[in-house]
């Protein structure tokens, strides 16, 4: 009995000792959802649609063009921060991550990043293909901290049935101001010709919206937002002279009140007012709106960027990249590493469908980028996208604690100059704690 | 039984509050029936055909969710044994035994019912990447083990039990243990129903520490896998999907509910306790 037990113990061992993999393993770890019913096993990157099935999509063909290489792939509640932050931790952090530009700061600083430029060079990527934009947010300090992937932004989406009501058209285009006082001079025959708001905005719970307009008007006026590494500077009259447009919009009822970000997606599908300003990432499914008979946009939607209401053409921006935590690797596992970045770098056209822009400028050219419905309308912000200076660190904290200041000021909750100073202090404050 | 009749306006206002508590989830059970494209448009759409069970679909075909809903339950069913084991075991202990420092343990026990996760989060985070523990099921079960909740409840219910059942049965030749096995542990069952239900429900819906610590979707539990499953601005675009997940992941919560009902009730009426 104990002879038999013993062989169907050895037998049970014998068949878990599955044959060892030898081939170099790469963790690629990602956020942007989990689609592995649709796209489980698909290969075919031309037919996938939104970020989480185009990238899906690659990470199999990837796997199946080089068989040599084992890739582990880590699906994160977005953004995955937390975690990778734990994993670090724990010092089992995966090889390659994506992560937005406006983090990669908080982690080079502490060099819990590598540069990249060795595994660029390795996977034949040359660093000076990149946007401008989108170059911006992976240098820091010098160095490259990550491969951009795309370069994300606001825009104006815009319901062109309705400025035509308004008499904002042009050429089958709309009119967008130039100036602050054309804004409000457009925003009221707006109102008077439809009865609607010019804008429809998320005001409520919606920090980043509000920073990003703030943010976007500052860099165009060319005003110097972090002096240097521990300071913020929002107590300035151009901070308030922007705040106080913003502000007057809401008092003459010329922008939608009180939405959440999904009440103004409503609003602005429903067709109750004319310009949404909102991300890249609303692109498609607008555009889907926008060939649906029946739907408020149908046959009748536009996308701009911001316009320039002050100094230059400027739009604060942001992307995705993808990022090497620091770790002992070996040259194979980096050569593995290497061929990944090399293969998304060649696949960045496809990724461009989303809505966000491609990360490489020759891409931005392309017919076939531009044959992609309003990509021609948008691609300027690869040029006069901004980002933050590279040692700007904690975005995340930075902009809750300004957004919060600021839809107070803008719904008149609070005195402007007050908000603006208590954003100013507050985010002094947190910096002055960091180590 | 006239006079244990209710009001006609005590009645109206328990029905009152019984839908204020109720609309919340019928809203969300009624969004996760509808369309993601209908619900971007107008969230309203909820309250009108047509339905569509596309949302329930999607989250059954995603490729680990039946493996995140096993590890939930592993999880789940894990701690809350090792608690009923800890904390009978630790509540007989103080309640009827005597050894040194018995009083200034149990004020130590009940010292960490002040003290909240978040508190020892980063030592304990350590402790499990030095023992390997992370990625793993006593990685996500041990630290359920350790609450201070469990041992002080049994105490309390232990110190309700009157000692003349102990002291008759060791007349009769019982052993300590098995006092506590044939005696006293049966009469502790309602608190053992209730504290399981408790720790099961607590650990079914801990999203904190299985972020932190699973970090591969092999070992993701149910609240964790479906949060990575979200694309970015779910509550816009993919609001039925959001919806259906929280209903799908709440379903194991309202078998448990309803097979402990009558528990969960009495604990919550504070008369579990006798």
């Amino acid at each position: 009995m104990i002879a038999r037990a013993l062989a169907f113990g050895f037998a049970g061992l014998l068949a878990g000792c599955a044959p060892a993999d030898d081939r170099p393993e790469i963790v690629v770890q990602r956020f942007f959802g989990e689609c592995g019913a649709a796209y489980g096993t698909s290969t075919d990157v031309a037919a996938a649609e939104t970020e989480c099935g185009i990238l899906t999509t690659l990470i199999n063909r990837f796997e199946a063009e080089n068989p040599d290489i084992a890739v582990k792939v880590n699906v994160v509640a977005w953004p995955g921060y937390p975690q990778l932050a734990a994993q670090i931790a724990a010092g089992d952090p995966p090889d390659l991550v994506t992560m937005h530009q406006s983090v990669i700061a908080d982690y080079s600083g502490a060099s819990l990043i590598e540069p990249v430029e060795p595994l660029l060079a390795q996977a034949t990527v040359d660093p000076g293909a990149f946007t401008p934009a989108a170059r911006a947010g992976v240098e820091k300090q010098g160095r490259l901290y990550g491969m951009p992937w795309d370069t994300i932004g606001r825009l104006w989406h815009i319901n062109t049935a309705l400025m035509d009501q308004a008499g904002l058209m042009r050429d089958g285009r709309p009119v967008l101001p130039n100036s602050p006082e054309e804004l409000l001079a457009h925003a009221r025959q707006f109102r008077a010709r439809t009865g609607k708001p010019y804008l429809i905005q998320a005001q409520v719970g919606a920090a980043d919206f509000h920073v990003a307009l703030l943010y976007t008007y500052l860099l165009a006026r060319g005003s110097v937002i972090f002096p240097d590494d521990r300071h913020i500077r929002l107590d300035t009259p151009e901070a308030r002279e922007i705040v106080l447009l913003f502000r007057q919009l809401n008092a003459e009822g010329l922008t939608t009140l009180n939405r959440d970000f999904p009440a103004a997606t409503a609003a602005f599908i429903q067709g109750e007012g004319g310009i949404f300003p909102v991300g890249t990432w609303m692109l498609g499914p607008y555009e889907a709106e926008a060939a649906r008979p029946g739907s408020a946009l149908y046959g009748q939607y536009a996308v701009a960027p911001f316009p320039r209401l002050w100094g230059e053409e400027a739009a604060f921006v942001d992307g995705h990249a993808w990022v090497v935590p620091t770790a002992q690797r070996s040259p194979e596992e980096r050569a593995a590493m290497a061929r990944f970045l090399g293969f998304l770098a060649r696949y960045n056209s496809d990724w461009s469908r989303t809505g966000q822009l491609p990360a490489f400028a020759a891409l931005v050219e392309t017919p076939a980028f531009r044959a992609l419905p309003h990509r021609a309308d948008i691609a300027a912000l690869t040029r006069t996208g901004r980002q933050l200076p590279g040692y700007v660190e904690r975005q995340s904290a930075v902009q809750g604690l300004i957004g919060e200041e600021l839809e107070a000021a803008i719904t008149g909750a609070k005195p402007v100059e007050a908000a603006l100073r208590d954003a100013e202090r507050r985010v002094n404050q947190l910096y002055a704690q960091m180590l | 039984m006239r006079g244990n009749r209710l009001s006609p306006l005590v009645t109206g206002l328990l029905l009152l509050g019984a839908l204020v508590m109720l609309a919340p989830m019928l809203w969300t059970l009624l969004l996760s029936f509808k369309s993601n494209a209908a619900l971007m448009a107008d969230s309203g759409a909820a309250f009108a055909p047509p339905y569509t069970l596309e949302n329930y679909a999607a989250i059954l075909r995603g490729s680990l969710t039946l493996q995140w809903l096993a590890n939930s339950l592993i999880v789940a069913s894990g701690a809350t044994v090792g608690v009923l084991v800890l904390s009978s075991l630790a509540g007989y202990g103080f309640a009827r035994l005597e050894f040194p420092f018995r009083r200034t343990l149990f004020v130590i026990v009940l010292l960490g019912l002040a003290v909240p996760e978040q508190a020892v989060i980063l030592p304990r985070h350590q402790l499990f990447a030095m023992l390997g523990l992370h990625n793993s099921y006593p990685g996500l079960i041990l630290p359920s083990l350790t609450g201070a909740f469990g041992v002080f409840f049994m105490t309390q219910y232990f110190r309700a039990i009157p000692r003349e059942l102990d002291e008759a049965a060791l007349l009769d030749g019982a052993s300590r243990f098995t006092v506590f096995r044939k005696v006293l542990l049966p009469l502790t069952l309602p608190a053992q129903a209730t504290l399981g239900v408790f720790t099961f429900l607590a650990a079914w819906n801990d999203y904190w520490w299985p972020l932190i610590s699973a970090t591969t979707s092999d070992y993701f539990t149910l609240t964790v896998g479906l949060a990575s499953a979200q694309m970015n601005y779910a509550q816009t675009s993919g609001l039925g999907f959001l919806m259906a997940q929280a209903v799908f992941a709440s379903i194991p919560i309202l078998v448990v509910y309803i097979i402990f009902q009558k528990q969960i009730v009495r604990a919550m009426a504070g008369t579990m306790v006798r």
